[in-house]
């Protein structure tokens, strides 16, 4: 008992933190994530991988649910931490302290383990407990990070031409269809989202994937926990009693480094994604804009000089029409995100007196949701990811909330 | 008799080997994520920790993975192939492990057959499989584009990388590795086979599924053919994927820098020191490049990459002409 409780002790140090957004649980979300990474902590890829869930915003209904299935996924030692959206920061640093004891717990882990196995090494977990490639899920109630679940809609079940092939485990087999290629291939249906590494808060998309290419996709927003929240990027702009000029710069540029952190990470770089996540944080930490803008100017010179990424982004998810900020293909739009931060910082350190113009205009996540099940359909899963990214949807902008849905 | 002593002891070498260089890129890695950090690192914490505290904290970085990995529950997904899946995790350990016998480490490697540089692109091919089996095997939408992208990735940068081998083997005008030691005596392969070097480390990258070429275990993907593993399992498969990272650069050495060649130092010595050298360029080429998607790099490979490599094996049989 001695050498697994120290182990398990020694493990919880540094755990990889799957850190879930819910709609208006922006603040939070970039508190947390902070707090993760002053620790070190690893972000999780998927469930299996994560040690500490942390759950930020309220969630609603379906992001309950979602957020249930991710803890099930997750094999333990797990540790759970609920930020509601106005807690303090200090109880963000606190929860995840609270998480890191529980980690290191013995008592705590080994009550958790999954009933009747307690004590059995590699304990299994319950059929159908567990995502996988076909698990029978209502629909709306999965698109979790550990990328699985498929079964069609019923009608979807049967096969072409010689009817029902029997189930696995209970499941409907896929049904198949041609693809893109000309070849037979099974259809899946796998919702991104609304849990998912690197993947805007709240939103959804269901796909119907053949190989790795998205043949059809179906975008929407899962409905908050709170309605009539106000968008964390936005709120300075709103607030009563005019902008403050200081705040909403430093929010405006917090916004594209957070995007961009988000794009650059489903680009395949760690490295400068980690930079663009905290530059974000010293800027919302209120780090002197000074020593931000002189590091934001070597991390944006760095994006920008990547010819990699220039080769790699080139082409893929072109806009023509729309509002400005989204013409042009994924580089465009980082580089533009890459040059407003850069005006924002400017006007902050007082070289500019611009203000940050930008897409929050209210209009522009209505924009963006209706044009991307266009663009993803017929899409690389890689490059679907980067259009998703690229346009980043901000749920939390929709004129009435994320309660709309849209097509 | 002495022989098989000899072979038993470059055998606890060369695991002894893998285990250090393993750890050691593991840890530069974690440092070189954490360094970017700024300000002290996130490793110690805030306030500026020196230099040493940093090499510290990475150093334990590789040390808190295992003890999580040990501690952490098996998984299972929804019916999945069990046995596809534990054949894939340990044909990964298992290849790369293979793929080492014929690296002299020191004066002779563990295996010296006449056809060594076969036999390491036969088990590097293995990986090919052990990818896909486990990718498949666990049934899970993640996993399996992670092995789709896998095969696509082996078949874009196999061709290039065979003739870079080609080249290599028709420029000491043998496949045993021993003797393309030997023929570097005057000059290493790298200076003058340029070209099928450069070659070699962008397959290297692509083999060992590591950094501009780890899209198989993208994050995009949910981190891939990995993605369902958890406990004992990833654990294999992440030991499996750094000894095979550490192969891949050990293998450099031989094939281009000359072997164990150089002044004052014993072989394994310089052995060690260039494979460090192969490997930290590896580590570095990760934190500096964003990821390769095969729809792009596969044209590249194909029209680029593979008359380039011809051309200079090409040279090099002119050069060896008799």
């Amino acid at each position: 008992m001695g050498v697994s409780g120290w182990l398990l002790r020694r493990a919880a140090v540094r755990p990889r933190v799957l850190v879930v957004g819910c709609p208006y649980g922006t603040r939070v979300r970039l508190l947390a994530e902070a707090e993760a990474g002053r620790r070190g902590w690893a972000a999780a890829r998927a469930p299996a991988e994560a040690g500490v869930l942390v759950v930020c915003g309220t969630p609603g209904d379906e992001m309950a649910a979602a957020v249930d299935h991710v803890w099930d996924d997750m094999p333990g030692p797990r540790a759970l931490a609920e930020l509601a959206p106005d807690v303090p920061e200090s109880e963000v640093a606190a929860a995840l302290d609270r998480a890191v004891e529980v980690l290191g717990d013995e008592r705590a882990q080994d009550a958790d383990r999954p009933a009747g196995m307690s004590g059995a090494r590699g304990a299994d977990r319950p059929a159908g407990m567990s995502g996988a490639r076909g698990a029978d899920r209502p629909a709306g109630m999965s698109g979790v990070a550990g990328g699985d679940r498929s079964a069609g809609p019923p009608g979807e079940r049967t096969h072409g031409g010689d009817g029902h092939m029997g189930a696995a485990g209970g499941v409907g087999m896929a049904a198949r269809g041609p693809d893109r290629d000309g070849l037979q291939l099974d259809r899946l249906h796998v919702p991104l989202g609304p849990v998912l590494a690197d993947w805007p808060a709240g939103l959804v998309v269901e796909t119907v994937m053949q190989g790795d290419v998205i043949q059809e996709a179906v975008v929407r927003v899962v409905p908050p926990g709170r309605p009539g929240g106000v968008g964390f990027w936005d709120e300075p702009r709103r607030r009563a009693g005019g902008v403050r000029r200081e705040e909403a710069g430093r929010r405006a540029a917090a916004a594209r480094l957070d995007s961009l952190g988000r794009l650059l990470g489903v680009a395949g770089w760690p490295a400068a994604a980690r930079d663009a996540r905290s530059l974000r944080d010293r800027l919302l930490a209120g780090s002197s804009a000074a020593s931000v803008r002189r590091d934001y100017e070597r991390f944006s010179r760095r994006v920008r000089r990547s010819r990699v990424l220039r080769w790699m982004l080139r082409g893929a998810g072109v806009v023509d029409g729309g509002p400005g900020w989204m013409r042009g293909d994924v580089l465009d739009r980082a580089y533009r995100w890459l040059d407003s931060a850069g005006a924002a910082l400017d006007a902050l350190d007082g070289r500019t007196r611009a203000g940050a113009a930008g897409h929050f205009d209210g209009s522009t996540p209505v924009a963006a949701l209706s044009l991307l099940p266009g663009l993803l359909a017929g899409a690389e899963l890689a490059v679907g990811r980067l259009v998703v990214a690229s346009l980043d949807p901000d749920v939390e902008q929709l004129p009435a909330g994320p309660a709309v849905a849209s097509e | 008799m002495s022989a098989q002593v000899c072979a038993v002891g470059e055998a606890v070498r060369l695991v002894l080997g893998l285990v250090v260089l393993g750890w050691g890129a593991a840890a530069l890695d974690a440092g070189l994520g954490g360094a970017r950090r700024g300000a002290g690192g996130p490793l110690r914490g805030a306030g500026g920790a020196g230099w040493w505290e940093v090499v510290r904290g990475a150093a334990g970085v590789p040390l808190g993975e295992v003890a999580r990995l040990v501690t952490q529950r098996r998984r299972r997904t929804l019916v999945p192939d069990a046995l596809l899946v534990r054949t894939g995790i340990v044909a990964l350990l298992l290849a790369a492990l293979l793929a080492a016998v014929v690296l002299p480490v020191g004066e002779a490697p563990v295996l010296d057959t006449s056809v060594g540089i076969v036999w390491f692109n036969a088990m590097e091919v293995c990986v090919w499989g052990a990818l896909w089996l486990v990718g498949w095997g666990v049934n899970s939408v993640y996993p399996l584009i992670g092995g789709y992208r896998f095969l696509v990735q082996g078949l874009s940068y196999e061709l290039p990388h065979m003739f870079a081998l080609i080249t290599v083997a028709l420029g000491a005008g043998s496949l045993r590795i021993a003797d393309v030691v030997a023929a570097q005596r005057e000059l290493w392969f790298v200076v003058w086979m340029p070209v099928a070097f450069v070659v070699y480390l962008i397959s290297a990258a692509a083999m060992a599924f590591w950094g501009p070429l780890g899209q198989p275990l993208g994050r995009d993907v949910a981190g891939g053919v990995p993605a369902e593993l958890a406990g004992a399992d990833r654990l294999l498969f992440t030991i499996g994927r750094y000894a095979l990272l550490v192969v891949v650069a050990a293998a450099a050495v031989p094939l281009f820098l000359g072997g164990g060649a150089g002044p004052v130092l014993a072989g394994w010595a310089w052995a060690a020191i260039k494979t460090v050298a192969v490997l930290c360029v590896l580590v570095l080429v990760k934190h500096r490049v964003p990821a390769v998607r095969m729809d792009r790099f596969t044209e590249f490979a194909w029209v680029v990459l593979i008359p380039l490599a011809l051309v200079q094996t090409l040279v090099v049989g002119i050069v060896v002409l008799p």
